[in-house]
């Protein structure tokens, strides 16, 4: 009898609406076209509000529905064949009812254990750990796995770009919005199955001052000054390679596997330029980099489904591939490994 | 063991592909569900309707004691049960039935009726598609309270009252309202009845009898008799509600139920890619026989019963998920019902077997008991998820159930992925038991192309209903996953295209397609009204647009959006290559802007509009005339069948060829002056010429560029409206003749053919008539002469086309005939293929729903791709509830006390709309005589057949929409003759001939020599 298994059996996603190039940017909150292509190197990202007119097009609980309809469209289920959802998001529409079961019920699946996990783009990983631990537990058969950010809240929309300094811009030019799904399975579905070998989370933060903040405001507080949104650069650009690598090398002893075994390797995706320098200096260079961030924008928990979106589209045949996610905030690495027999 | 190939297909299993019900707490199917996962009390107290609760009520106090003693003749113990919502509702005018007919039928045929045709469309199949097939209608029945009510008063009783009596027409009236040629019958084997009609619908499907079955079980309480039954046989619970296994278990409350369920052989749904709700394996019946008294359960008999029909499907106790027992909450029933189950069960491995009964939820339905449990596991194995029970919470010890490993379910139980087994019980009074075992649905997972647009069309059988309908549609679709949409568009136009007031709506995403069904809705009372009967009688014209029309990548939408017209395309553009030099599609597809050129631009505009044109009539719609402007004459030629295809290929490439060559030298001028006026202006002008008559005062003319500018000025001084168009020859001018000889000499082998369609020739300005062909000399002078559009429209238009379709990229033609229509006083109705630049992706979608909306019928296929070609369901046919008509449930003999004051010569009371319930229809003032023929004749129409006046159109068909049968004509005729003794006695073969409408029967009396002044009339006002 062979050891038990968890297969991905199918991913789907959603960006919103028609992709923002640097250009529109630049005409519409004023951001510096060269200087985003330069020292951010995204090109091009979605988002759920209008940026023109400010208008709120589609709440995270709309995109994160239409992935997941792709998802179980791609595997041929449907709702009433999943029997746990969990989602990762670090912006969910409203702090209750969590916006994991707005998406059940716009897909009609009740009657079913739900978690929504609050994180940054870890929270994927940490989404598809739970998944894995309760197929592996016999708990359930077929998981949908969701993960998406939406941060039409940090976008203003009515300012006047010359009063923004470069560190508020660069919000703009970094995020995106968008949402990722998963089937995952106890059993393959379908043709070949991709083996989910492993996924490990851990938390790094003990001591560490967080590396992003977004802050959040009720009634009591709305107009305090605080920033909603923060990030610690310097400390991140420090931090992340670092960590992204101790991933890595963990997730290979732990599964016995050498670095030339790695067909393709998923890096953390801060921005284009950030995630291209990981990337270059992450270990097994022969591994076919999977990044998407540089078109699509860092919308934190979508990313790691977008890139194994792009996986699958890439990979043929028998193979190894690994992905990798930090979380800066309070500081979590995490990873998953792949693999098709 | 080992069953030979017919024992196999014996066992066929049997698909349940659609269904409808309506039960106490629950409109429909979807309510159901709620209230079951919910555990909801359907139950309420005996509505006022139905009789006077209080009196057939004898208090008893609750106390401890033998039920013998609490028993008070004639009454019963409770003032509670289960009823349902608006039993009193109908639609009689959707089925062509006379209100006074609907009247005098037992409510239970009324509600059958629109289940039937509800369930029939959630299966996603049109109701119309099986009219005249052998599908099968097996009706469980018990309850004949309306006859009761209704046929106890012997002088009463008329004709209608026969075939209104829905005990043992029920399953009839459906077969005769929908055309079903299958076996037809009631069922009545007291409360196991309707599952008693799903084993017999079982047995018709697998024997090959019949390929469609609907299974159906009716109940509704209409007199105390069976309450009072109940309590004196000591049944009754005195709060109307079962309690089935429960230690509070103190018997039965009634309850009603309608209910419909379509069945197929799987095979057959599975081929036709049709939506299975879930399976079922093997159903079976039996008799108590002698037993413990005729009313008792036995135990012995249920328990063989049970074991025989799991040995045949298949299964054990192991396999069976949950049971939905028949569960009635009387001690004595639940106890043997438990016994007979647990010696089954008591032995299974694993854990135990969910068991429940939704008698918990709203009572017995009796009839309609056995197919509202198997509703519930049906849905139950559909959501995976068995619902609870209601009452499980205090489980009676006695029953023994853990020890029967049996669970009362008390919360929703979530089923296993992968096949799942389910076993339904339904036990009769009288001793007849019936079982079914079902499984889940096998999977089958039909995915449509992603992003794939589609039209949606919705139809109704008024304005009013066509807006519930669009706004029940959209609700509904706002929640289905985007890739279906194209499925379920494909899904209306099968099932929802039919009736006469119709909307259809072209989108390629779901958000913006709900969003135009609501905006319909909100138009819904402007849609026209189309005559389903006459589909085949539409005579369209296509007219094909000339030059001028083109513009870069001129429908590129219909190459992607519809596979049809790219193959038509791929297809004329192969016989054009070896004349062009150069792909015309890629020229038009690539947004060249050479296209412009007269040798491209010629070419191109024949191959889009002759892939237009075949693209249509490969959708069903063909032309029965042609006409074609200048050079849209070529396409419309090969569509008539005067030209082969590769000889207007070659002629139009030609054509363009010779045309460019010659000097840019001319141009075209659009003049506000009628023909006369515009040739006027020419004299002494050698090298201009009358280009086009395209209206009264709409004109070209063309040639020489000095010539033209001279003409201008003139014009500019009288004020005359000029307009130059952009072309890049004077063409059909004086300019064109030096091309003309060649032309002629390329046509030379063109065949002289007659046309096989009526050709209405812009080049002679009327039909083509007598030996006239489209021959070289046709082609050749056509180069020079005017395009005498005006002419031809005009003549085509006079001989009584019904739809013109405009045949090109551009609306052109469309406002000249609008202009034409108009004046003439045409009613042709007109549409253009494609209107343009800014037409949207899906323009084919859009123009065949347009097309249907103006009355012609489409066959929709074409649209789609063979994976969008997906059965999906859409919320059935919402009904007009306005009509009402019960009968209140008094005993005889007593005075009524709680029905509403009924005049007299009214028999029930049967109103239009629910404001004015409790007055006669329809109402019949003495003193408003007639004042002409037309409105007498509605009248009396109105009162034969009882129905509200303003629903009575001219266009009203006697017999489709207004439900007349003979037997309704022979009444009509005697009031015609009691109001118009002049006429004296009216022949009846004469009346019969000559009568489809209300229009008709009134030109009919008007041709016997009257007048339409006042006419005398006798006093009809008087009910008889």
């Amino acid at each position: 009898m062979t050891a038990p298994t968890v297969y991905l059996a199918s991913v789907g996603t959603c960006l919103p609406g028609d992709p923002v190039d640097n250009t529109t940017l630049a005409k519409l909150v004023g951001v510096d076209e060269s200087w985003a292509d330069l020292f951010i190197g995204n090109t091009g990202r979605h988002f759920a509000v209008d940026l023109a007119t400010g208008q709120v097009r589609h709440t995270l609980a709309d995109i994160a529905a239409t992935a997941a309809d792709r998802a179980l469209a791609e595997a041929a289920l449907e709702p009433y064949d999943i029997d746990c959802v969990v989602m990762g998001t670090a912006t969910p529409d409203q702090l209750m009812p969590a916006t994991v079961n707005l998406v059940a019920d716009r897909l009609g699946i009740d009657n079913v254990p739900t978690y929504q996990l609050q994180s940054g783009c870890a929270g994927a990983v940490q989404a598809l750990d739970v998944a894995r631990t309760l197929l592996l537990a016999g708990r359930c058969r077929t998981v949908l796995v969701i993960g998406g950010d939406v941060c039409a809240k940090h976008l203003e929309t009515d300012f006047d770009p010359g009063s923004r300094t470069s560190a508020e811009l660069v919000n703009y030019v970094l995020f995106g919005d968008g949402a990722g799904a998963a089937v995952l399975s106890a059993e393959p579905v379908g043709g070949d199955g991709i083996e989910i070998r492993q996924v490990l989370n851990r938390l790094v933060g003990l001591g560490r001052e967080p590396g992003q903040v977004i802050d959040w405001f009720g009634l009591g507080d709305r107009h305090s000054d605080r920033t909603a949104v923060s990030e610690d650069y310097k400390a991140i650009e420090e931090t992340v390679p670092a960590l992204a690598q101790q991933m890595f090398w963990e997730l290979l002893e732990d599964l016995g596997w050498a670095a030339d075994d790695v067909d393709f390797l998923l890096p953390p995706q801060l921005s284009g330029r950030m995630s291209d320098r990981i990337s270059a200096e992450m270990p097994a260079p022969d591994a076919r980099r999977i990044n998407v961030v540089r078109h699509v924008g860092n919308n934190g928990n979508a990313l790691p489904f977008l890139q194994l979106a792009e996986l699958l589209r890439q990979w043929e045949g028998p193979g190894r591939a690994v992905a990798v996610a930090v979380e800066s905030s309070k500081w979590i690495k995490s990873g998953i490994a792949l693999e098709r027999s | 063991m080992t069953e030979t190939t017919a024992v196999t297909s014996v066992r066929e299993p049997i698909a349940v592909v659609g269904l409808d019900c309506r039960f106490p707490g629950a409109r429909d199917a979807q309510e159901y569900w709620s209230l079951l996962m919910d555990g909801r009390d359907g139950t309420g107290r005996v509505p006022e309707q139905r009789w006077d609760a209080d009196r057939y009520h004898a208090a008893v106090p609750s106390s401890p004691g033998s039920t013998s003693e609490k028993r008070v003749p004639g009454r019963t113990n409770t003032v509670r049960g289960g009823f349902i919502q608006d039993p009193d509702a109908f639609d009689p005018g959707f089925f062509g039935i006379a209100p006074r007919e609907a009247q005098a039928m037992d409510p239970q045929q009324r509600l059958l009726l629109q289940s039937s045709w509800r369930a029939l469309e959630d299966a996603a199949v049109a109701p119309q598609d099986l009219a005249g097939t052998d599908t099968g209608v097996f009706v469980g029945v018990m309850a004949n309270e309306w006859a009761y009510l209704q046929l106890a008063d012997y002088d009463r009783i008329t004709a209608r009252y026969g075939s209104g009596n829905g005990y043992f027409m029920g399953a009839n009236r459906v077969s005769y309202h929908l055309d079903l040629k299958g076996p037809s019958l009631a069922v009545d084997t007291a409360c196991s009845s309707s599952l008693v009609a799903v084993h017999l619908a079982m047995s018709a499907l697998r024997s090959g009898e019949s390929d469609y079955a609907l299974a159906a079980g009716t109940n509704l309480i209409m007199t105390p008799v069976i309450n009072i039954f109940y309590a004196q046989a000591g049944l009754s619970a005195p709060d109307g509600r079962c309690k089935p296994f429960s230690a509070l278990a103190d018997g039965i409350g009634r309850a009603e139920g309608v209910a419909v369920l379509v069945l197929r052989r799987l095979s057959d749904a599975l081929a036709d890619r049709q939506p299975v709700y879930a399976v079922l394996k093997e159903t079976g019946t039996n008799q108590d026989g002698r037993s413990n008294g005729i009313t008792a359960p036995n135990r012995w008999a249920q328990q063989r019963l049970i074991e025989s029909v799991w040995q045949r499907a298949g299964v054990t106790a192991d396999d069976i998920r949950f049971v939905e027992a028949h569960g009635t909450g009387t001690l004595l029933g639940d106890f043997i019902e438990a016994q007979a189950l647990g010696e089954l069960t008591g032995g299974r491995s694993g854990g135990s077997v969910a068991l429940g009964s939704v008698k918990s939820n709203f009572g017995h339905a009796e009839g309609a008991a056995g197919i509202a449990g198997l509703i519930k596991a049906v849905l139950a194995l559909h959501h995976r998820t068995v619902p609870p029970s209601r009452f499980a919470h205090e489980e009676n010890p006695k029953l023994d159930l853990p020890g029967r490993r049996l669970t009362l379910l008390k919360s929703p139980l979530r089923l296993p992925s992968g096949t799942v087994h389910a076993a339904v019980s339904s036990f009769g009074m009288g001793g007849s038991n019936a079982h079914a075992v079902l499984a889940s649905a096998p999977r089958a997972v039909h995915r449509g192309r992603p992003g794939a647009p589609g039209v949606f069309t919705v139809s109704a059988r008024t304005p009013e209903r066509l807006r519930a309908n669009l706004l029940a549609q959209a609700d509904a679709l706002a929640r289905r996953p985007e890739n279906q949409l194209a499925q379920l568009c494909w899904t209306s136009n099968r099932v929802k295209s039919r009736l006469p007031h119709r909307a259809a709506v072209a989108a390629g995403d779901l958000p913006t397609l709900v969003a135009e069904l609501r905006a319909a809705a909100e138009r819904a009372e402007e849609a026209p009204r189309v005559d389903p009967g006459r589909r085949s009688v539409g005579s369209v014209a296509f007219a094909f647009t000339g030059q001028g029309a083109q513009h870069p990548r001129m429908t590129a939408s219909w190459y992607r959006s519809c596979p049809a017209y790219a193959r038509h395309l791929d297809d004329i553009d192969k016989e054009l290559a070896p004349h062009t030099g150069r792909s015309v599609r890629d020229l038009v597809l690539d947004g060249d802007p050479e296209l412009h050129r007269a040798r491209f631009a010629q070419p191109a505009l024949f191959a889009v509009g002759y892939a237009m044109a075949a693209t249509l009539a490969e959708t069903g719609i063909r032309p029965s005339y042609v006409i074609g402007h200048s050079i849209g004459e070529f396409a419309a030629a090969c569509v008539a069948g005067a030209l082969d295809v590769p000889d207007a290929a070659r002629l139009v490439a030609r054509r363009g060829a010779l045309m460019e060559a010659l000097p840019e030298d001319g141009g075209m001028l659009a003049v506000g002056l009628d023909a006369a006026e515009a040739e006027a202006l020419l004299v002494g002008r050698q090298r201009l010429g009358l280009a086009a008559v395209n209206g009264p005062h709409a004109t070209v003319i063309a040639g020489d560029l000095d010539e033209l500018a001279e003409v201008e000025r003139e014009l500019t001084e009288r004020k005359v409206a000029a307009r130059r168009l952009t072309v890049s020859h004077a063409f059909h001018s004086p300019l064109m003749q030096p091309v003309v000889e060649e032309f002629r000499a390329e046509c030379r082998d063109v065949p002289a053919r007659r046309p096989l369609l009526p050709v209405f020739s812009t080049v002679y300005g009327r039909e083509l008539t007598g030996e006239e062909t489209m021959d070289a000399d046709y082609w050749a002078r056509q180069i020079t002469a005017p395009v005498r559009f005006a002419q031809a429209a005009g003549a085509l238009l006079a001989g009584g086309v019904t739809h013109v379709v405009e045949i090109g990229p551009r609306s052109v033609l469309t406002p000249l005939l609008a202009r034409l229509t108009t004046d003439g006083g045409h009613p042709a109705s007109l549409h253009t293929a494609h209107p343009g630049e800014h037409a949207p992706g899906h323009r084919p979608q859009q123009l065949l729903g347009e097309l249907w909306c103006a009355g012609l019928a489409p066959q929709w296929d074409v649209l789609y791709d063979e994976a969008d070609r997906v059965p999906r369901r859409l919320p059935p046919y919402v009904f007009d509830d306005s009509f009402r008509a019960w009968r209140a449930g008094t005993a005889p003999g007593l005075p009524e006390l709680s029905a509403p004051h009924v005049p007299s010569g009214a028999d029930t009371t049967a109103v239009p709309s629910g404001a004015a319930r409790g007055a006669p229809c329809p109402p019949a003032p003495a003193e408003d005589l007639p004042d002409s023929l037309a409105e007498l004749t509605r009248r009396l129409v109105c009162r034969v057949g009882g129905h509200d006046p303003g629903h009575v159109h001219d266009h009203s068909r006697l017999h489709e929409d207004l439900g007349f049968d003979s037997i309704r004509v022979m009444e009509l005729k005697a009031r015609i003759e009691n109001a118009l003794p002049r006429l004296g006695e009216l022949p009846v073969e004469d009346l019969l001939a000559s009568l489809r409408t209300v229009g008709d029967l009134v030109r009919y009396l008007r041709s016997l020599h009257l007048t339409d002044a006042p006419v005398p009339a006798a006093p009809e006002g008087t009910p008889r």
